[in-house]
C-alpha cells in the first residue's frame, strides 16, 4: 500500500483516481502528477514502485499545496476574512452561506439539521 | 465571476482623487461602496454609507482588494422573536 504525504494510503484503483484521495489533489491535478512523474495513470496504485512514490512524493511537495498545509491556507484565508469585519468573515462566523445565496429556506449544509422553533408555524404566518 | 485583469481593480476616480488630496487623518465620507481598498487607502478612514448612515471604515493592509462595501453592512438583524435573542456579534 503506497503512501504519500504522511497517512494517505490510496488503494487498488488506478493510479490518477488513487492520487484523488489526498486533499487537495482533484481529477485534473492528479493526472497532471502521472504526466509529470511519467506514470501510466491507468496503472493500479499498488503496482507504484518505491521510486515512483518518493518521485511523486517529491512533486507534490515542490508544486502543489495538499493536506495539512492546504487546511492551514484556507483556515488562515478565513480568519483574515472575520480579522477584517468584512461580511464574508461575517458569514463564516454566523454559519450561514458565504457567496450571497438565500437562507430564509433552504442553506442547511451551512446551518445543519433543522432546529424546529415552538410556537413558529408554516409558510403563511412569516 | 472575478472582473478582467486587463481593467484593473475598480477604484471610483473622484473618491481616488480625494484620496490624494486629503493629507491623512480626515475621514471620507462617500456612497462608493462599490469601491476597491487599494494600496493608498492603508490608513485611511472613510465613512461608507449603507443606506441609513455613514460606517466608519478604517482600511488595513489585509483589506486591499475587497471593496467599501463589504465593511459597511446594510441589514440590521435583531434576532428571532421568541428565543433568548443571542446578541448579534460585532457589527
Amino acid at each position: 500500500m503506497p503512501r504519500i504525504q504522511g497517512v494517505d494510503i490510496p488503494p487498488n484503483k488506478p493510479t490518477h483516481i488513487s492520487l484523488r484521495y489526498l486533499k487537495g489533489i482533484g481529477p485534473t491535478t492528479s493526472l497532471e502528477l502521472c504526466e509529470k512523474v511519467g506514470l501510466d495513470p491507468q496503472r493500479r496504485a499498488s503496482e507504484l514502485t518505491d521510486d515512483d512514490v518518493a518521485k511523486l512524493a517529491v512533486v507534490i511537495d515542490r508544486d502543489y499545496l495538499v493536506e495539512g498545509a492546504l487546511r492551514r491556507f484556507d483556515g488562515a484565508n478565513i480568519a483574515r476574512l472575520k480579522e477584517i469585519k468584512s461580511y464574508r468573515g461575517d458569514r463564516h462566523r454566523k454559519n450561514l452561506p458565504v457567496r450571497g445565496q438565500r437562507s430564509k429556506t433552504n442553506a442547511r449544509t451551512r446551518k445543519g439539521p433543522r432546529k424546529t422553533v415552538a410556537g413558529k408555524k408554516g409558510v403563511k404566518d412569516k | 465571476m472575478g472582473r478582467s485583469m486587463k481593467k484593473g481593480p475598480y477604484v471610483d476616480q473622484r473618491l481616488e482623487a480625494k484620496v490624494a488630496k486629503n493629507g491623512n487623518k480626515e475621514a471620507i465620507k462617500t456612497w462608493a461602496r462599490d469601491c476597491t481598498c487599494i494600496p493608498d487607502f492603508i490608513g485611511m478612514t472613510f465613512l461608507v454609507h449603507n443606506g441609513r448612515s455613514f460606517i466608519k471604515v478604517y482600511v488595513t493592509e489585509d483589506m486591499i482588494g475587497h471593496k467599501l462595501g463589504e465593511f459597511s453592512l446594510t441589514r440590521t438583524f435583531k434576532g428571532h422573536s421568541g428565543g433568548k435573542a443571542k446578541a448579534p456579534a460585532g457589527k
